[in-house]
């Protein structure tokens, strides 16, 4: 029997009217995202270089601080946003008079006139085109990347306004059509699905489904500690990028599956589970110590049921019940009764 | 006279050694006196030898007596009358170090050996005891033919070290470098002795036969001057290295002269290490090389990069035991023999012997590669922070930021701007200053009415 639509989406519905009962209540500035004039930004990098002329000026070697955006200590959690960076900060020094960070502090202000350029000029450039201008000088793609965030979070400016791009490994899939800001067309009918860790294009992408379009936000991930992680990441922001925490998370992010209660309730066959590895274990540990999951106790439910079990499944785990388990009967279902946490 | 002078010094010596083995303390002072009396037909020199301080307490001057007897038997020609000093001479000296623990005369009358040659001889022999004595100072005077002149070997910094069962006190003053290096006037004045293996010799059948039995070793110990530990980013070159040993030389070494053709320069990345001329270094108890680096590849990077010329001071230690050896006229005897046949030892054993000299070179030249990569480092990183700097600044249409620029520096365009900032960035960087615990900082002062640097401790 064909169920109508409106009753296949009918918990789905409900969510979205909860959900957007909420967003009223989320502080505007998350939306109202203050925009940075180019003027501002010449002004800030300008600054540091005169931070670095007047150390010169008195014979002490010029000295950058960078917040650490790699301790937790330097993040706290806010149910509306996520992880974001704290106000009191650590930062790291790079020195330009050692001979083990002159290299950094080098690359760094290489990037600074890069970017000086690029907001001057009005003109972009990706990061790959900026790594590929001076290999010699850079290394490697990963110190780029790594610059530009140091950059973006030094400056307190999202890194699109720096006019640098990235290549973005997340594809969009599905019935949605949208336009660019310079008229492009994307039809996402004919792409394929991405996967792994977020980079800030995918999770802007999905920030911008939620707040352009309020449509729930339901994540299909492994079932492992990896794949929570990842769903973590878009839900609450990483270390990393909690600089920029208003712009990229999604708070609404519900995790439809594969939960670790479906792989007892469906009776997955025990060959298709894999047994945790000590890794895994240690990152589910952590992953409960994370201070957002103290407002999420059916996801801690859950996680400790997978420590219980000591498996973890793969998404593909579900074809050993039926080939098209997944899609006709596991999705539908989930989505039909509300089978999200 | 200058035989009977090294005996009666090289019976105080053998009493000292003896306390440093028993790690007694070394300090003190040594009184030489040299004087010839006038009015005589012939001519008499007579020859006082003082001691004072703790390095002589507790010598049996009965056990001296026995011994000195010994020598005055031996020597020829010799008279021991009881030729007193003169007693302002020796009040000047227990002013300074105590009362006298021992005082011993002697007269020679062959007048042949009073010349500028045997003088600078003893000098050498003194300047070969204050090697591992540092903690003794040593007065020499000279007073022949109504001349007097007068000599001090007087040690401003000293370490005991260890080696093996003997305890030595090393000078390790280090010069300071050139005024135009130390930007912030701080240094570090003692040297750094760095130690290396023990090396068996092989004594030569002529030694033998003569009676030079038991072990006879060598141990390399380096000091390198001026010492720049405090500043990791200046580079450094070695151009001097000077040899010396606690057995005093007594005339040219030809195995020192010939050293550098044995050692492998190009391993060491140097062009040539040669001997400097020795007519001046006789008497000076030690071989003097200058050391050129291979031609460089980039001669423009090379002279803008500052550079400290260091020299490096080589020790050779030998020491020497033998069970059977314990009285002190055997064991003086045996310096005897030991220096006699110095040549010959180290000879023998020239191949174990380079090849440790090279690996201390190869040490110390190691350091002073890893400084030269770590200033190409710092010069490539300065040159792409230079050149994003004058970018940002010259393409900046805000004149209240490119003023603010020029101001600090105090210039008047971006080009006057670019050149004072590679000057001041260079300075910095290459002139960085880490405190370091076991460097002495003395800050020198420079009096701007007066050229000559005064030291203050910090």
């Amino acid at each position: 029997m064909e169920l109508h639509v409106d009753e296949q989406f009918s918990e789905i519905e409900k969510l979205r009217a909860e959900l957007l009962a909420n967003v009223d209540v989320m502080a505007d500035w998350q939306r109202a995202e203050e925009e940075i004039s180019h003027q501002e930004i010449l002004n800030r990098i300008e600054g540091i270089i005169l931070g670095v002329v007047t150390s010169l000026s008195k014979d002490e070697a010029p000295v950058l601080a960078l917040p650490n955006r790699s301790s937790w200590a330097n993040v706290s959690f806010d149910s509306t946003i996520g992880l974001q960076m704290s106000s009191r900060q650590s930062v790291v020094t790079i020195r330009s008079d050692c001979p083990s960070s002159a290299a950094k502090f080098a690359q760094i202000l290489k990037i600074l006139s890069v970017i000086y350029r690029l907001v001057q000029s009005n003109s972009y450039a990706t990061k790959r085109d900026i790594y590929y201008n001076n290999t010699q000088l850079f290394g490697s793609q990963k110190a780029v990347d790594s610059i530009v965030d140091d950059i973006s979070c030094m400056l307190k400016v999202p890194r699109r306004s720096l006019h640098v791009l990235a290549t973005s490994k997340g594809l969009i899939s599905g019935d949605l059509c949208y336009m660019e800001e310079d008229g492009t067309r994307i039809d996402c009918h004919s792409s394929s699905a991405g996967k792994g860790v977020p980079d800030v294009n995918s999770r802007l992408m999905v920030k911008k489904l939620w707040d352009e379009l309020h449509i729930p936000i339901f994540a299909l991930v492994d079932a492992d500690p990896h794949g929570i992680e990842i769903m973590c990441i878009y839900k609450y922001g990483s270390v990393a990028m909690s600089f920029e925490a208003h712009s990229l998370t999604v708070p609404s992010v519900m995790w439809l599956g594969l939960l670790p209660s479906d792989l007892q309730r469906l009776r997955v066959p025990e060959d298709a589970l894999i047994p945790l590895t000590k890794r895994d274990e240690s990152k589910l540990s952590s992953l409960l110590e994370r201070p957002y999951l103290t407002s999420q106790p059916d996801w801690q439910k859950e996680m400790k049921l997978m420590q219980q079990s000591k498996v973890k499944a793969e998404i593909q785990s579900l074809t050993a019940i039926a080939p098209d388990f997944l899609t006709n009967i596991y999705l539908p279902n989930k989505l039909r009764y509300g089978g999200w946490v | 006279m200058v035989m009977e002078m090294q005996q009666v010094l090289r019976l105080i010596m053998q009493m000292a050694k003896q306390r440093q083995q028993l790690g007694l303390r070394t300090a003190g002072g040594l009184l030489v006196l040299l004087w010839t009396d006038t009015g005589a037909s012939t001519q008499k020199i007579n020859c006082t030898v003082a001691a004072a301080g703790p390095w002589c307490t507790g010598i049996q001057i009965e056990a001296l007596q026995l011994v000195l007897a010994d020598l005055k038997d031996s020597m020829f020609p010799c008279v021991w009358p009881h030729h007193e000093p003169d007693p302002e001479e020796l009040s000047a000296f227990t002013d300074l170090y105590g009362s006298l623990r021992l005082l011993l005369s002697f007269q020679v009358k062959d007048t042949s050996h009073c010349s500028s040659e045997w003088q600078a001889r003893i000098e050498a022999f003194l300047r070969t005891f204050t090697v591992a004595n540092a903690g003794i100072q040593i007065h020499l005077k000279f007073k022949i033919k109504q001349q007097t002149s007068q000599r001090e070997f007087r040690v401003k910094f000293k370490r005991k070290v260890a080696l093996a069962d003997l305890l030595l006190t090393l000078d390790v003053a280090c010069s300071a470098p050139p005024l135009w290096c130390v930007k912030k006037g701080c240094w570090c004045e003692r040297g750094h002795p760095a130690f290396g293996g023990r090396l068996p010799l092989s004594i030569p059948p002529q030694a033998m036969d003569q009676g030079l039995l038991g072990d006879l070793s060598v141990q390399l110990v380096t000091l390198l001057s001026p010492c720049v530990l405090p500043y990791p980013n200046v580079a450094t070159e070695l151009t001097r290295i000077q040899n010396t040993s606690n057995i005093p030389v007594t005339g040219p070494s030809g195995f020192f002269q010939t050293l550098p053709a044995a050692l492998d320069c190009q391993e060491m990345g140097l062009d040539r290490i040669y001997c400097s001329t020795f007519k001046d270094l006789v008497y000076s108890g030690g071989t003097v090389y200058t050391v050129e680096k291979d031609s460089w590849d980039n001669p423009e990077q090379e002279s803008s990069l500052p550079t400290v010329q260091q020299s490096l001071l080589l020790f050779f230690f030998l020491q020497h035991s033998d069970p059977f050896t314990s009285q002190l006229t055997d064991l003086m005897a045996t310096e005897v023999l030991i220096e006699h046949h110095l040549e010959d030892i180290l000879n023998k054993n020239r191949q174990a012997v380079t090849a440790a000299l090279q690996a201390e070179l190869r040490n110390t030249l190691k350091v002073q590669h890893h400084r030269k990569k770590q200033q190409e480092k710092l010069h490539a990183a300065a040159e792409v922070i230079l050149s994003s700097s004058i970018s940002i600044v010259s393409s900046s249409s805000s004149m209240d930021f490119r003023n603010a620029c020029l101001n600090c520096m105090k210039v008047h365009d971006t080009r006057e701007l670019g050149a004072s900032l590679r000057e001041s960035l260079w300075r910095v960087m290459s002139w960085k200053f880490i405190p370091r615990a076991r460097c002495f900082s003395a800050k020198m002062e420079v009096h701007p009415e007066n050229d000559d640097p005064t030291t203050a401790e910090i």
